[in-house]
């Protein structure tokens, strides 16, 4: 690892972990969306539950394509490296689960207004014509089952090593799952002759979903203007950047203290001269955290050094 | 549904959750059981049962359309109705079927007919689907939403197929 590119040895094993998740992520959602490609017939809610299972795709490729980025070493083009490739997939993560919520709560919308009557037939199977509503079932019910497991193992490994991008795509498994819970709930009620409960249920989702795009937009965007750490579930700053600003004022006489940060890692600057003992990471952050620290600077001159 | 888990603690929401499916699974047999899946969304096949009639337009210059009634009128004798012909034609057809007017429409339809949207389809009536998804052939177009008398025709020409 140098001082601007590579992965800290302190969450490599969880990195690796968090990349083998989304390998299997890709291979299980795609196998998700041929079933649900199978089975979708003409009912639109099929329809847009593959096109919205296809755009989950997306955070898992932009978090692989990002740590594949954060591998790389600087050079003379990006003496910074490519860290910050982390805080634009987190920017494309977001806005893919901000398409899934919008597409869907559109879907929804127009489905309600237009008073569109869902119509699921027959298919015929083996000589046997049966309702194409129960391979809908079966089909939504197995698309729930992988996003679960995933999205419950993901979670944990976005906290440890700090990923908003890994997060998101926690959060993109959630909309999943609730997706697909909402569409068999809809075919059950398009079966009992309610034509509005798929929308209705799928307009709840949505709204969920789009709730939790924004948040995720807000921090995509206060990330890349520099803004100050901000937690991985809510737009508050993070526990541990406040931990850091705390205790560098109190060892830098309360001086100005700004925290940025460049995918996982925090940029720290302090506004005072540089002292003799400049402090450690592991002092500053704590042992398990010390990795999160990657660079501390101090000014050349005071701010209220004058002539 | 999705905001009522969400503005749960995260153990309440998965214990929720779990409840849920737990709930499907145990109404999924119990709706297979019964048979009660599907019913048609605006009761055509309740109407038709009431009033003992079952409305069908047949599109002008569709004679081969015998194949078509006989499975129509099966269905209607099945719940002790007759078969009551509407003069309609051109694109009022498709119109009073999205309307409730009629119940079903025996045309010249093809598989890829720019009103598959708005009326469902069946298969091809008494012959197989032909290759090129422009060609009409005779079918049955039901009103969209009427999942019970649209899988029952379903099943009838599936039969006509075999």
């Amino acid at each position: 690892m140098s001082l601007h590119g590579g992965i800290p040895r302190a969450i490599a094993a969880d990195v690796k972990r968090g990349e083998r998740l989304e390998y299997w992520t890709l291979g299980w959602m795609v196998s998700v969306v041929l079933v649900m490609w199978l089975v979708m017939g003409s009912s639109q809610a099929m329809k847009a539950a593959v096109i919205e299972d296809l755009l989950s795709l997306v955070p898992a490729i932009v978090f692989l394509l990002s740590v594949h980025w954060e591998r790389r070493r600087p050079n003379r083009r990006f003496p910074f490296g490519y860290r910050r490739a982390n805080s634009l997939a987190f920017l494309v993560a977001a806005t893919a689960l901000l398409s899934v919520g919008g597409f869907l709560a559109y879907e929804s919308v127009t489905t309600l207004i237009r008073q569109e009557h869902p119509t699921v037939g027959g298919i015929t199977l083996f000589g046997h014509t049966i309702w194409l509503g129960w391979l809908m079932i079966a089909a939504l019910a197995y698309s729930v089952v992988p996003p679960i497991i995933l999205g419950h193992m993901k979670q944990p490994v976005a906290e440890r090593i700090c990923d908003k991008v890994l997060h998101t795509d926690a959060l993109m498994q959630k909309a999943d799952w609730q997706t697909g819970l909402a569409g068999i709930a809809g075919i059950i009620g398009i079966g009992l002759g309610w034509w509005w409960a798929d929308a209705t249920a799928a307009l709840f989702i949505s709204l969920s979903i789009v709730k939790d795009a924004i948040g995720a937009l807000e921090k995509a965007v206060s990330e890349l203007l520099d803004g100050t750490p901000r937690a991985l579930d809510s737009n508050r700053l993070s526990d541990d950047a406040e931990r850091l600003i705390a205790a560098l004022k109190a060892r830098f006489e309360n001086a100005d203290v700004r925290l940025r940060e460049t995918g996982r890692y925090i940029a720290a600057e302090v506004d005072c001269a540089p002292p003799k003992d400049i402090p450690t990471a592991n002092e500053l952050m704590g042992d398990d955290l010390a990795w999160r620290l990657a660079s501390l600077s101090f000014r050349p001159e005071p701010a209220d050094a004058g002539p | 549904m999705g905001s009522m888990w969400r503005n749960q603690g995260d153990g309440t929401a998965f214990a929720g959750m779990m409840r849920h499916r737990l709930n499907l699974l145990f109404l999924l047999p119990a709706l297979a059981g019964c048979d009660a899946l599907p019913r048609d969304a605006s009761g055509a096949t309740e109407r038709i049962e009431r009033s003992g009639e079952m409305r069908i337009a047949v599109l002008p210059g569709t004679p081969d359309a015998a194949p078509a009634l006989a499975l129509l009128h099966a269905y209607a004798a099945q719940h002790d109705a007759r078969l009551a012909m509407v003069a309609v034609h051109g694109e009022h057809a498709p119109h009073w079927l999205e309307d409730g007017k009629v119940d079903a429409i025996v045309g010249h339809f093809a598989k890829a007919s720019p009103w598959q949207a708005h009326i469902s389809l069946s298969k091809p009536v008494a012959r197989a689907e032909p290759k090129n998804s422009k060609q009409p052939v005779l079918r049955i177009a039901r009103r969209n939403g009427e999942n019970a008398f649209i899988l029952a025709t379903d099943r009838a020409v599936a039969e006509t197929a075999e």
